[in-house]
């Protein structure tokens, strides 16, 4: 029996105190997104408002929901998510489940082919020119199929697959299956654990991607959702005659400011939602990422 | 005589073509793998390999119309791009910005994840201790355009919850300029990476400390060593492995940030024309050069500046830290 000692009491409430302190300051913020999204626009402008709505109102999403421009960006990025996951998914498996062959002539040669580009980059301007020869500027496909074979998952894939015990696969060729049959009709269906952890850490990444929609895209019907927030950041760090824009929002009291809040909450609620499901994954993921470097 | 030569080596090369015949046949047997797998090569080759090529690029004269040919056809200019690099007027302050940053972030937030996995393993309520941890690492799965969002709303001078309270606790007179004075920018960086991502990198020496044998410490509190003790004597020695593991990949991307990264980020979001002198680094003058500007090969030679320090790092701490530590990543 462990006897409490000063020391220990001391401890544990210091512990205890900056632990609540963190999780406070990590969670406030997207608490204060939350309750300014449902307050009123040209109310929240006032200032003062920290732990609860003064002028509740559903507008700012009445709003977001109605401008063209915002539900326009919420479908790209929605879209890119999926299909960029959905890629990612098939091209990286189907070249791990090569890899993972068993006697695979030239693996290690095929291998060293792919540790070497996870090591190495030529940088943004020659991966613009590559984008840029290929035609894929200024299309939907530059957010989804650059990251087509994800090197990262691609080594946790090859891992996944070795486990899968060897009898299933000889049982089927027994009876005639190709290859080709194996991998869709078997392995893809066994490797549920594995498909669904990359789905959601890819569609996380392509969901928060903004670099590509602000360098290689230069058109409306392109742009993300993270782009349209990353408008209004860099109006607002810059000094704006509000006095405008309030007028602006005199009738609606949706303004600029409460507008963004909303998209914010919009962006980070999809990943809130998926947040268990992730953490059920990463701790393993962290681990092979940090000693593969 | 000859004829026996010959059927020698008829009969020595046998198996050598046999096996040769065999590995056809290996392949052949194989074809459907070997496919996926080329599938998987031309998909890295095209978006990891070309572009390395293009690296070229920082010692040519390349125009952009060109295309891919150009980076292989173009004439050659040496090192005329690094030279005008070197010779900018703001050549000092960018890397001096890129340094210091780096450094900073490095000093400050590298022993904010061991601090904070230490006190994780502190908590004896499980409840508590899952709480807080899961919170903590949160903000590493959002992106930094919302993280930025969120700067600018609590660190706004006019209305910015920071700064009201600030005021309301009598700290400060007039509203400070965060995001509008250069003063603030070295500072902002390094916090606000920490914010993010220290719960992150607290979850690897968290699985470390875990897997440190319990009799250990029970030992030690046998022999009267108290929490702070046990924590010093015990704990940090057990997770030495991986902080010098951990630090060397630090170090390794310390010009993009070290651990917490997002250095490029915090720049180019975070950046303007009023806080330029202190926010501008090696990463966002190239981007400006590079793709607003039009100099690509410029750029190219500034990125090209960047990558070699950072291989130097990387061999540099590794080859410190085999020396004193004797733990090394290769």
């Amino acid at each position: 029996m462990h006897r409490r000692t000063v020391e220990d009491r001391v401890v544990d409430t210091v512990n205890t105190g900056l632990l609540l302190l963190m999780a406070l300051v990590t969670m406030y913020p997207f608490y204060y997104l939350i309750i300014i999204s449902f307050n009123n626009g040209l109310d929240s402008s006032l200032g003062g408002i920290y732990f609860w709505p003064r002028a509740f109102t559903l507008s700012n999403y009445e709003k977001f929901l109605s401008d063209p421009k915002w539900l326009m960006a919420f479908g790209v990025s929605g879209l890119r998510t999926v299909v960029g996951a959905a890629i990612t998914i098939f091209f990286t498996c189907l070249t791990a489940y090569g890899l993972a062959y068993r006697n695979l002539v030239f693996q290690k040669v095929y291998f060293s082919f792919f540790i070497i580009a996870m090591y190495t980059s030529g940088g943004l301007i020659p991966y613009y020119v590559v984008l840029r020869s290929l035609g894929l500027l200024n299309t939907f496909w530059v957010y989804v199929v650059p990251g087509a074979v994800t090197i990262f998952f691609l080594v946790i894939a090859v891992s996944f697959f070795r486990e899968i015990p060897p009898e299933m696969e000889e049982s089927a060729r027994i009876d005639g299956a190709s290859d080709l049959t194996i991998f869709f009709r078997m392995i893809l269906p066994v490797s549920k654990p594995l498909i669904a952890a990359m789905g959601l850490f890819v569609g996380v990444g392509q969901w928060n991607a903004w670099m590509d929609s602000a360098y290689f895209v230069n058109k409306d019907g392109l742009r993300t959702l993270t782009y349209r927030m990353m408008e209004v950041i860099n109006q607002g760090m810059m000094p704006t005659d509000l006095a405008t824009a309030e007028r602006a929002a005199a009738i609606t009291g949706v303004t600029t400011f409460s507008i963004q809040v909303t998209a914010m909450v919009i962006a980070v609620v999809p990943i809130l939602l998926v947040y268990p499901f992730l953490q059920k994954y990463f701790v393993q993921g962290i681990m092979i990422g940090s000693v593969k470097g | 005589m000859a004829e026996l030569t010959k059927a020698t080596v008829a009969e020595r090369a046998k198996p050598l073509r046999a096996a040769k015949r065999s590995i056809w046949r290996e392949i052949v047997k194989q074809k459907y793998a070997h496919l996926f797998v080329l599938t998987g090569m031309l998909i890295v080759f095209v978006f990891n390999y070309l572009p390395m090529f293009g690296i070229l690029m920082a010692f040519k004269n390349y125009s952009i119309t060109s295309g891919i040919k150009g980076i292989f056809t173009s004439e050659w200019v040496g090192l005329k791009y690094f030279k005008e690099f070197v010779g900018a007027y703001n050549f000092d302050l960018i890397v001096t910005n890129t340094l210091a940053i780096s450094l900073l972030k490095l000093v400050f937030t590298f022993p904010v994840p061991i601090l904070l996995a230490i006190m994780f393993n502190e908590v004896r309520l499980q409840f508590f201790k899952r709480f807080t941890q899961t919170v903590s690492y949160f903000p590493h799965f959002i992106s930094w355009i919302v993280v930025s969002g969120l700067l600018v709303i609590f660190l706004s001078s006019n209305s910015g919850i920071v700064n009201d309270l600030l005021k309301s606790l009598g700290l400060v007179d007039n509203a400070l300029p965060f995001l509008s004075s250069p003063n603030y920018f070295w500072g902002l960086a390094v916090s606000t990476a920490m914010w993010k991502e220290a719960g992150w990198w607290a979850i690897i020496f968290l699985a470390a400390i875990s897997g440190l044998n319990p009799a250990l410490y029970d030992a030690a509190e046998m022999d009267g060593a108290g929490r702070l003790r046990r924590i010093w004597h015990i704990t940090l020695p057990g997770i030495r492995g991986t902080i010098v593991v951990v630090l060397i990949l630090a170090v390794g991307s310390l010009l993009g940030g070290g651990l917490v990264g997002s250095n490029f980020e915090q720049s180019y979001l975070l950046g303007n024309a009023m806080n330029n002198e202190r926010s501008e680094i090696l990463q966002t003058y190239a981007f400006k050069m590079g793709l607003a500007q039009g100099r690509y090969a410029y750029a190219t030679a500034i990125d090209l500046l960047q990558s070699i320090i950072a291989v130097i790092l990387v061999f540099g701490s590794n080859y410190l830290s085999k020396k004193i530590t004797k733990n090394s990543l290769f």
